[in-house]
This record gives structure tokens, C-alpha cells and sequence, in this order.
């Protein structure tokens, strides 16, 4: 049996279709959206594997405000030659030898990143392809009891654009599908997302169009421009950037955020403010909980630097906080779909955040991406040797469409009545079914 | 930024879209009232921390620490001391009788079946009454006349076997003449409490300061807590100042209450009928589960948030309706209990039980032969 997978850099999903109509598997029940499972991998030391709802939950119950205990480690040495001389000096790094698991995100964006190499969870090192490979076999065995058969093939949607070189967007593929042959699936083939977006569209059409997917996602924005209906469905030009959803939850944190954790406060300890500039990155956080790091922060706090705003820092770094304060901060740009304003707030052991946060401010915050967005969409229109008013309908997919900005500036480009909204996260991998199914 | 420019934002916000001005009001408006509250916690915390009772806090703690390593002291030198980090010492129930019969069962080793009572198991229509205590812990008995008298539990001798006699039970507070043995309470909490509470069997309550433990202790008198000559001292626990005590009557009563609202004089605390009395007196904390139990083992149970605590006397809450009162049912006793707590229960045949908390609220029942007569706590 083969299903249509669109492994997103957010949110994943799976599709089968029965030749008459899609069915979208309910791969996460304990999710609000049981169609929907989230791209986190959760792995304990025992190197026992969850993921979406599952990994999200056991994350936090095995380690929000857990005990700690580091360990000094021999991590290798550095060779250094002079003119004359040669020595060997040992490095050691500090590891939390109770750390009970780790929670990975973005899974999809380390294979396109052509200098990460892997990770080390306990006694086992990762590359990318083994964290996706460990994530869809997780993902296989939920499609097969969603639907009660074995699956043995699988069309998997992919970015326009994996990777900025061609060179590193084949290797990104090809890691991928390595990947899924690794997680069972005998047969793989490949679907670019916004075809498939369209595919999918193409379903509700009587008459032929020319239609714009502006499939905009939690990793990459992908754009395709295809002559759809009448059982055709031809791609005149297609184009992406890597922006996207997770790009804007990082300037949220850059620009509104940072204060609260001592930024403009702390002005002469660059070891505190190099900490406090990682905050938009919440993969490194985990490695700045440090003795050393804390020693520091214990003393500027002692010295009234800032110290509710350290603490807060602190707490951050080493209660395992950060997981729930990027959720709080993705919330909130959620919510500024819908409504003018919102609160950022957290409140936990040492740490009582509350930022009011409107869209007007959110509008100014993502005033450099729009350009870029535009851009690659007049740029795609030209690559198809069309005007925008030649553009039927814009169909817009994946979470980050709904940004009311967006849909403006589609809106002002091709004309409101033209904007049409697929299924934020389900319409890629219906088309991805689609395209299995054929 | 500073904070006026933020300020300046939301304007904008609001005068790009009006309809966002509402809900920038409600965020302000409740973050507002979050802050209001904060405040005031950190108010009192400042006057805590001006008046020096903070410092007393600690000094409490401190004190109780440095009780618990003389006792930790203790066991090392009578070579107790467990070899393996982490184990427990050993818990006993204790059953003591109006006479100041104490016996020390073993809750580590006991009997599958439990024990079993022999001869006449109530003494002057005083019923005996379970209590679980550890093995280094001190008690402190409270007699009818007011009089306390501490001892080691550890000086009391173990009984052994699933058979019991009153008569072989070990007299360590011999009650004077005239006297009965009203309560027993272990004593370990004593300097992290604020207050020793006692209640009267006809619904009398008083506080008495911990700071006065060493006069009381050296005097051995704390007073009988009991107005009337008719009526008896009843129960003595240690209380937090801002922890809560039920009483519960026989005839289904329930009023709870806060210590910090009692009186260090004696006050009716529970309007009792002429034929009622009380059966249990509990303190009780927030997640605590409060069960009451008929003496046909019918468990009747109330989480704690749900005690109304009232501040001055009353006829408290009904928990038997009356069809059932009418029919006989009365309550024999009642605990605060948490997960994973077990309780032993004493019926009139004299057998004693052991029986997981949850397991018989779960059932709402608690299995007796015979009618049930007394209950005691184990704490988890």
C-alpha cells in the first residue's frame, strides 16, 4: 500500500487515497488535531523513541525542573604547533549525566544544513538521516494502525528549494530517502509540496486555471505556478526561500523578547550577553547549562545585575524551560492570525514573563521578510513568463499563510477574490496521497 | 525600548484596528489584577521579613533540622543506623486504650490477617484509639485531667504475635486515679509547628503556643481543653498556623476550621445535640481527602477544598441526612488522607485491619465483620 507523507518542518501528516476520495490519517490522537503530528523526536537514554504528542509530553514529565548532576568529560584534544614547538593540551566539556532524554525539532532543516554532521544522544551518535529515519518509522507504524494494512511505499512532499546549492539539494533528497528506505518503506518517490498543495486543489475544479500555491510552512516558503483542472496539471515555474514560520518565532524572541532575560541591562559581561543573544535558539540552549555558565550568572545576580532578569535567564537555561517558551511565543504569533493583540507570558519557578504583543507590532517585526516574500513570488511569476492578473487563484497552505500580512500583500498583488485557502496542514499531504494513489 | 515606546505601539495598533483596542484593555486590565495580587503577597512577605517572623520561620526550621540529626545522631550511635542509604525507619500502629494500655504493633511485619483484640476491647465507654508513630519518634500522652507525659516509643516493648491482650499491653504513662489516657501524638513535627491544638469531646477547641512546649513539657500540664466537668479532653495534634482542623461528630457532623481563626482559650468550636459527641478531630492540608467512616464501614469522602472553614461556632455540616441518622448510622471516626496512606480499622470483634486508602474510597466501603470502632492513619 502507498500513502502520500508530507514530513513538514513543524507539523507532518499522511494521506491515503482510495482512488473516489482522500483520507487523511489520524496519525496523533492525543493532539488537538489528530491529523496532525508534530516534527519532535524524543529520545531517552535508553534510546526508546516518541514522537508528536507523545515525545512533547514525556519531554516535559522526565525534565522541566528536574535534578542535574554534571560530569566532566574528555571531549579530545587540540594539537597546537608553533614555530619550534608542539604540544597537546586535552579538552573536557561538562555533561549532565542525568539528563533522561532529548527532545529534537526541525529535523527536516538539519538535513538540508550542509555542515551538521549529527548529534550525540547518550551512547549513540545521530547523522540527520538517522533522526528522520527514526521519526518515520515511528510515523509508519502509526499510518499502518491508522489504517490497519501494511504500507510499503510512500510519496513524500519536498521543498522547492531543500537546500540554497543544487549540489546540497540533491544530497538533502537523497538523505531523506535513505531515511524512509531505513524506516520500511520499500518504494519512495518524491513530490514538490506546493505540486502537491495544487493537486489537491485541482479536486475542486470544473474548469481549467492557472493557479499560485503560496505554500508556506513552519521551515521554508514554496511557490508554484501550475496550469491545473481538466486532468492536467502542469508546473509553468516554481521557486522558494528558506523562511518561514520558525524564522518569525526567532524574531519575535530577538526583537520583543530578549529584554526580559537582561538585554540592555548587562552591558559590560560578554559571557552573559553572548548567553543571552543564544535565547533565539533554542537547540543551543540546552548546551549552555553549564557550571560554569551558572557560577556566572549566580555571581551577577549576587552583584544585583539585573537579577530578576538573570534569574529569569538562568531558569530558562537550566529548569528546561526554553521547549515551553518557544511554544508560548509560537502561540502568540498564532493567535495574531485572529486577533489584534495578545500576551507572551511564562510563569514558573523563578521565571514570570508578560509581554503584551500586538499585531501592528508583529507587522513591524516581520518588515524585512515580506520584501523577501514578494520577491521570490514576482521572481517565480517571471520565471513563468506570466503577469500577476494572468494568475487565476492563489491557494494558500501551511501554517505561516495565515499571517493576515501575507494575505494582504497576495491580496494587493493579485486581488482579493482571487485568494483561496487550502487545509493548512493537510492539503499537501491529500495531494501527496493523490499523487501515491495515481 | 523603553516602555513608552511599547506604549506608543499599542496606540498604533489600536488606531490601525479599533476592534484591538478591546482586547489590549483586557490583556492591561488582567495582567493588572495579577500584579495587584502579586503585590500584595510581596507586601506581606515584607512585613514578614520587617517583623522578623520570617527570621523566626527559619529559626524554626533550623531547629527542627537539628532535631532531626540528633535523632539521625541517635540511631548511629545505638548502631540502628541503616547500612543501606535511604531506608525507612520502622513504623508501628500503636492501640492504646483509656487505661494507658499502649501496644506496639509492627506495620513492616505485620500479619496478613492482622491482629486480633482479645477481651473487652472499650474501657469506660472510650472506645481504643489507633495511632501510627516511627520507631525513633517521642510521644506525648494527654490524660483526662489536663496532665502530659512524654516517652520513647522505643521504650515500649513490641507485641508479639497476631493475638492481643490488653493485659500484656505495656504501661509506659500510667493514668493517676481518677484519670484516663485521652490521646497520644508523636511528637517529631513539634519544631516545625506553631501550635499544639486540642479538642473536646463536646466540640471545645483551644490553641496553645509551641514556644510554651518547654514549660508544658517541664510542668506536665497543658490544661483538659474541656469546660464542663462532664466532658473529656479528646484529641492533640500539631498545627501550622495557617493549616485547618475538622472536627467530625458522631452523629455526622463536619465543620472545619482555621488555626488561625481559634482562640487560645477554650471555645465552642461545634454546637453538638445533648447526645452527640466528637470522633475525630484531623488536620487537614489542601490535597488532603477528608473520609469519614460509619460504623458499618460506609465511607463518606470530601476533598478538603470543599470544608467550609468557619469562623466562629456553629451547628456545622450534616453529613448523614437524616432518614439515616433515624435509622441508626453514626460515624466512627474520620482521617485526612492523602495517596498511597493506608488506615487500620478496629471492629468490635477486635480485629484490627490494615486497608489502602484508595482502594477502600474507591469502594466507598470499608470491609468489617463486625461493627467498626476506631480508625488510625498510616501516613504513606
Amino acid at each position: 500500500m502507498k500513502i502520500g507523507i508530507d514530513f513538514g518542518t513543524s507539523n507532518s501528516g499522511a494521506a491515503f487515497f482510495d482512488g473516489q476520495r482522500v483520507h487523511i490519517l489520524p496519525l496523533d490522537p492525543q493532539n488537538i488535531q489528530p491529523e496532525v503530528v508534530k516534527t519532535v523526536l524524543y529520545i531517552t537514554r535508553d534510546q526508546q523513541a516518541s514522537i508528536g504528542q507523545q515525545a512533547v509530553e514525556s519531554y516535559y514529565r522526565d525534565n522541566v525542573n528536574r535534578q542535574r548532576r554534571f560530569v566532566k568529560q574528555w571531549a579530545g584534544e587540540i594539537d597546537y604547533r608553533g614555530a619550534d614547538m608542539h604540544y597537546v593540551r586535552d579538552i573536557f566539556v561538562y555533561v549532565d549525566e542525568l539528563t533522561p532524554g532529548r527532545l529534537l525539532q526541525y529535523l527536516k532543516t538539519a538535513l538540508r544544513k550542509e555542515n551538521y554532521a549529527g548529534t550525540q544522544i547518550f551512547e549513540r551518535f545521530y547523522t540527520p538521516g538517522d533522526l528522520a529515519q527514526s521519526y518515520l518509522t515511528l510515523l509508519r507504524q502509526r499510518a499502518e494502525n491508522a489504517l490497519g494494512k501494511k504500507i510499503n511505499a510512500a510519496t513524500f512532499g519536498r521543498p522547492v528549494k531543500f537546500a540554497p546549492t543544487p549540489a546540497g539539494d540533491r544530497r538533502a533528497e537523497e538523505t531523506l530517502r535513505a531515511a524512509a528506505h531505513a524506516a520500511g518503506f520499500e518504494q519512495v518517490d518524491f513530490e514538490l509540496e506546493p505540486v502537491a498543495a495544487a493537486l489537491d486543489y485541482a479536486q475542486t475544479l470544473s474548469q481549467p486555471q492557472t493557479a499560485l500555491i503560496f505554500d508556506f510552512g513552519g521551515g521554508t516558503l514554496d511557490i508554484a505556478i501550475m496550469r491545473l483542472g481538466a486532468g492536467e496539471a502542469q508546473t509553468l515555474a516554481s521557486g522558494g526561500v528558506d523562511l518561514a514560520g520558525s524564522d518569525f518565532d526567532r524574531a519575535i524572541i530577538a526583537k520583543r523578547m530578549l529584554p526580559h532575560f537582561g538585554l540592555g541591562k548587562i552591558q559590560h559581561q560578554p559571557e552573559i550577553l553572548e548567553m543571552i543573544q543564544a535565547v533565539p535558539d533554542w537547540m543551543s540552549l540546552p548546551n549552555l547549562a553549564t557550571p560554569f555558565n551558572r557560577n556566572l550568572l549566580e555571581k551577577a545576580i549576587r552583584a544585583k545585575l539585573a537579577p530578576a532578569r538573570l534569574q529569569a535567564l538562568q531558569a530558562l537555561i537550566y529548569n528546561d524551560l526554553a521547549f515551553t517558551f518557544y511554544n508560548r511565543v509560537e502561540a502568540a504569533k498564532i493567535a495574531l492570525s485572529s486577533e489584534g493583540a495578545t500576551a507572551i507570558s511564562l510563569d514558573d519557578k523563578n521565571i514570570a514573563l508578560w509581554e503584551l504583543y500586538t499585531r501592528w507590532q508583529f507587522e513591524a517585526d516581520l518588515a524585512d521578510y515580506v520584501a523577501r516574500v514578494e520577491t521570490v513570488i514576482l521572481e517565480t511569476l517571471a520565471a513563468a513568463g506570466l503577469e500577476a492578473g494572468q494568475v487565476d487563484a492563489v491557494v494558500k497552505t501551511g501554517g505561516s499563510s495565515s499571517i493576515p500580512l501575507f494575505t494582504a500583500r497576495l491580496a494587493h498583488l493579485f486581488g482579493a477574490e482571487k485568494i483561496k485557502t487550502a487545509s493548512a496542514f493537510s492539503s499537501v499531504a491529500a495531494g501527496l496521497a493523490i499523487k501515491a494513489g495515481k | 525600548m523603553s516602555f513608552s515606546d511599547k506604549i506608543d505601539e499599542w496606540i498604533k495598533e489600536a488606531e490601525t484596528r479599533p476592534a484591538s483596542a478591546l482586547t489590549i484593555l483586557k490583556l492591561v486590565a488582567n495582567r493588572l489584577r495579577d500584579l495587584s495580587a502579586r503585590n500584595e503577597e510581596l507586601l506581606a512577605e515584607n512585613i514578614a521579613l520587617q517583623n522578623e517572623t520570617r527570621v523566626q520561620d527559619y529559626q524554626k526550621r533550623i531547629v527542627h533540622l537539628e532535631y532531626q540529626l540528633d535523632l539521625l545522631k541517635r540511631r548511629a550511635v545505638q548502631g540502628t543506623l541503616d547500612e543501606t542509604p535511604g531506608a525507612e525507619t520502622p513504623r508501628y500502629l500503636l492501640a492504646c486504650n483509656a487505661a494507658g494500655r499502649v501496644l506496639r504493633l509492627p506495620l513492616n511485619d505485620a500479619p496478613p490477617t492482622g491482629w486480633q483484640l482479645q477481651g473487652e476491647a472499650v474501657l469506660s465507654g472510650e472506645w481504643p484509639r489507633l495511632q501510627s508513630a516511627a520507631e525513633d519518634e517521642d510521644l506525648l500522652a494527654l490524660f483526662s485531667s489536663g496532665r502530659v507525659e512524654s516517652c520513647r516509643l522505643a521504650d515500649i516493648p513490641t507485641a508479639p504475635g497476631s493475638a492481643l491482650r490488653w493485659e500484656e499491653a505495656a504501661l509506659p504513662l500510667a493514668p493517676r486515679a481518677g484519670e484516663a489516657l485521652a490521646a497520644l501524638m508523636p511528637l517529631a513535627r513539634l519544631p516545625l509547628s506553631d501550635f499544639f491544638t486540642q479538642a473536646s469531646r463536646r466540640g471545645m477547641v483551644k490553641k496553645t503556643p509551641v514556644s510554651l512546649a518547654e514549660s508544658i513539657l517541664s510542668k506536665h500540664f497543658i490544661g483538659r481543653g474541656a469546660l464542663e466537668k462532664t466532658d473529656q479532653p479528646f484529641a492533640i495534634a500539631l498545627t501550622q498556623k495557617n493549616g485547618r482542623v475538622a472536627l467530625v461528630s458522631y452523629e455526622g457532623r463536619l465543620a472545619g476550621m482555621a488555626v488561625g481563626d481559634l482562640s487560645f482559650t477554650m471555645e465552642e468550636r461545634l454546637r453538638l445535640s445533648a447526645t452527640d459527641f466528637i470522633v475525630a478531630a484531623s488536620v487537614f492540608d489542601e490535597e488532603a481527602l477528608l473520609i469519614c467512616v460509619t460504623q458499618n464501614g460506609k465511607i463518606i469522602s470530601r476533598p478538603a477544598g470543599s470544608v467550609e472553614l468557619a469562623k466562629g461556632g456553629g451547628r456545622g455540616q450534616a453529613l448523614i441526612p437524616p432518614a439515616r441518622l433515624t435509622s441508626g448510622t453514626r460515624f466512627i471516626g474520620a482521617l485526612a488522607t492523602h495517596k498511597g496512606d493506608r488506615l487500620a480499622a478496629l471492629d468490635a470483634n477486635g480485629a484490627i485491619r490494615l486497608h489502602d486508602v484508595e482502594t477502600v474510597t474507591g469502594a466507598g466501603m470499608l470491609p468489617a465483620a463486625a461493627p467498626l470502632l476506631s480508625l488510625g492513619l498510616i501516613p504513606a
